[in-house]
């Protein structure tokens, strides 16, 4: 053991699967990160240099044994069907097969990209850095496709903000992170208090788990822009657990919050709003991570059309059709004003599943059918994928759109799904490629009935 | 969001406990007065003393002339803070409580408990950055362990089917540790539990008697498994199981993780 508190040990020189282990990255709670280099000659998915999370999941490890699976099933699920321009991306999961190494043996391996460092550490080194404001823009980003696949990260906080090479961003550490399940979300009963909403931190427990929702991670955001920001927690006290105290009396109406004056009067609305003492308050003052990013783009001074198009697929990239899509939202934005109120009713009244997908509003999108499962107009999801999306786009497939060859709606983009979009595509006048972009969402969510 | 529970003499129910968020204060003595606990003997001061929430512990001030007040750990064989008349804010430092009133020759007392101490992980000492961790604070000295050790041990020496054991076996298990135990001391123990793990209460709550004992204690065994509150070595805070040996725990047939790909 090279000290206590790495949660896994691993030897320098180590062999798993074709990777070599070099020094350890990082360690937390529940893995210890190592930087790895392939062995051997080049493959082709596979880059030269790696991070490789070690989760101690051995049926011989002595600790904490059955959490510790499901946090690490966890990491590996969102990671395995999810890839985003701002999350960590996984290129393979191995098992260490070495009886001979019983406190390895056994142990889950998540191979990433290797990131530069943590945001963590930069602020130990600099705190309030330059460089936060369009850092945070990043980060809220990430944040936003993690909730626009219908994903809530559960422990947003700067050790699990990774910085790489070419300065940007990605959101990692997903142990704690959960699928939504209609409004809510199950998550292990873990938590970082320092960024824990105050109705979770002393919140009923399921079997299950705690119950979270996505504006658990917009508190989380908050707190982490007032940290990056200032170098100081936004609520006072000395210790963790002082800090915990005053989130819940401010919770409760008996503190006022008292932002440091140190914040740049831009950022001041924006952080006041993430840090709503209740989910409600959140929900209506932070609205969601869509219109949250725009403030924080805004706010960071980053032009979202010259940025933004690199991180976005290729469709999005013309700065001419870019224009072409604002003003289209533009347009429905009005068309749907006029007929909100009249349908309201009927669409309220009708909750929507995947059997019957209902008429809803998007806000920027404007209207369309949902069957329930994912509210996404432009997350391009293609075989191989899987999520929540998928599993929109199979009841639309089938429910609204009656093509029956998608088959079993699992959440799956296999073969048939993509059989299934290609018919779609085809039948819409789309270019079929068998991947559910932009284009394709919207005929999904507005195409007349065939 | 209560951070103190105060259980008046003499009470019936969950009904009839005060929950006390942190800042908040608590009023005891003959009076009642705004709303305060009320202890109804001639010998009590009107207004005997407060009691504040501060964090996840509470403070007493004594308002009394001349009595000291006595606050009790009862599971701490003695241990007492004295709290002399006048004192105002001195924190109390016990989970669990007895605050005892010398009153005109007699003796009163009131419990407070103290649900959210907090219990950290000495292991991640020396790291950097905000940790994360577990939601549950269990202390592992309390006759509460004691009691969710007994109520996982079937399940946690590996049959991960076996039925739980009933209150009558809890308390022969506990015994040789815990010569006092009696049944109602285990009943306490396990609603005590349902508190500190913040169970949501289940659909058979309603239910008066066993089938809501036995919902709560299996709910309370399937969050202890499920987050590892309890785990093997964890046994040895009761007894060496007199039954014959421990059932094999063969390593060896639990089945390999079956995550990969």
């Amino acid at each position: 053991m090279t000290g206590q508190s790495y949660a896994v040990s691993v030897p320098k020189g180590y062999r798993v699967g074709p990777w070599e282990i070099r020094e350890p990255l990082a360690s937390g709670a529940f893995a210890t990160v190592y930087t790895a280099r392939l062995a051997g000659g080049a493959q082709p998915d596979l880059p030269r240099q790696a991070a490789l999370k070690f989760l101690p999941t051995g049926t011989r490890t002595p600790r904490q044994l059955r959490h510790l699976r499901e946090l690490a099933e966890r990491e590996v699920e969102l990671l395995g069907r999810l890839r985003a321009p701002r999350l960590i991306r996984m290129y393979d999961t191995l098992t260490v097969d070495d009886p001979d190494h019983p406190e390895l043996d056994g142990a889950t391996v998540l191979v990433l990209e290797e990131a530069e460092g943590s945001l963590d550490v930069v602020l130990d080194r600099t705190p309030a850095p330059d460089s936060g404001p369009a850092l945070l823009a990043q980060i809220c980003e990430g944040l936003h496709q993690l909730h626009h696949a219908g994903w809530v990260h559960g422990d947003l906080k700067p050790a699990n903000v990774l910085l790489m090479k070419d300065g940007t961003v990605r959101l990692a550490d997903f142990n704690l992170a959960a699928e939504m399940e209609g409004t809510h979300a199950y998550a292990p009963a873990f938590a970082t208090p320092d960024y824990t909403p105050p109705e979770l931190l002393w919140s009923e427990m399921d079997e299950r788990g705690t119950r979270i929702r996505p504006t658990a991670d917009i508190w989380a955001f908050g707190v982490l822009a007032h940290v990056v920001l200032t170098g100081a927690f936004p609520l006072p006290g000395g210790s963790t657990e002082a800090r915990a105290d005053a989130a819940t009396r401010y919770a409760r109406g008996a503190e006022e919050l008292r932002l440091s004056p140190q914040l740049p009067e831009a950022w001041r609305e924006i952080v006041h709003d993430c840090l709503a003492p209740t989910h409600e308050d959140r929900s209506t003052r932070a609205a969601g991570t869509a219109a949250l990013l725009r403030r924080v783009e805004e706010a960071a001074g980053t032009s979202p059309s010259a940025r933004l198009p690199r991180l976005r697929p290729r469709k999005w990239r013309g700065p001419v059709l870019a224009a072409a899509v604002a003003a289209a939202l533009l347009a429905t934005a009005t068309v749907t004003y006029a007929l909100r109120d009249q349908d309201q009713a009927p669409a309220a009244s009708a909750p929507a599943s995947c059997e019957k997908p209902a008429m809803y509003e998007d806000e920027t999108h404007g209207r369309g059918y949902t069957a329930g499962w994912n509210g996404t107009w432009d997350f391009v999801i293609k075989q191989g994928d899987g999520g929540s999306q998928v599993k929109e786009a199979q009841c639309l497939l089938k429910h609204r759109h009656g093509i029956t060859q998608v088959g079993e709606v699992d959440g799956d983009f296999g073969p048939l799904t993509h059989a299934a979009v290609v018919t779609f595509q085809k039948r819409a006048g789309l270019d079929a490629d068998g991947a559910v972009g932009p284009d394709t969402w919207r005929a999904l969510r507005t195409a007349a009935k065939n | 969001m209560y951070s103190v529970i105060v259980v008046p003499p003499s009470c019936d129910g969950v009904d009839e406990q005060i929950r006390i968020a942190s800042g908040e204060r608590l009023a005891f003595g003959r009076a009642g007065t705004n709303g305060g606990l009320t202890i109804a003997h001639e010998g009590v001061p009107r207004v005997a003393g407060e009691i504040t929430a501060d964090r996840n512990f509470w403070l007493l001030s004594n308002f009394s002339e001349d009595q000291t007040y006595v606050v009790e750990n009862p599971e701490g064989a003695g241990e007492h803070i004295k709290v002399a008349p006048g004192r105002m804010d001195a924190p109390v430092p016990f989970e669990f409580s007895r605050v005892v009133l010398p009153a005109a020759g007699d003796l009163l007392s009131f419990d407070v408990w103290a649900p959210r101490h907090v219990f950290r992980s000495v292991a991640r000492h020396g790291l950097s950055g905000a940790a994360t961790v577990q939601a549950f604070a269990l202390d592992r000295t309390k006759r509460y362990f004691a009691v969710l050790a007994a109520l996982c041990e079937p399940r946690l020496r590996g049959e991960s089917r076996a039925p739980l054991p009933a209150v009558e076996q809890l308390v022969e298990r506990l015994r040789p540790t815990w010569p006092t135990v009696s049944r109602s001391a285990v009943y306490w123990n396990i609603d005590y539990l349902a508190v500190k793990l913040r169970l949501r209460p289940g659909p058979d709550t309603a239910d008066p008697g066993g089938p809501r004992q036995n919902g709560k204690k299996e709910s309370l065994v399937s969050l202890a498994l499920r987050f590892d509150l309890v785990r093997e070595d964890d046994l040895t805070a009761l007894a060496d199981p007199t039954p014959v040996a421990p059932a094999a725990v063969a390593p060896a047939a639990v089945a390999p993780n079956g995550v990969i790909r």
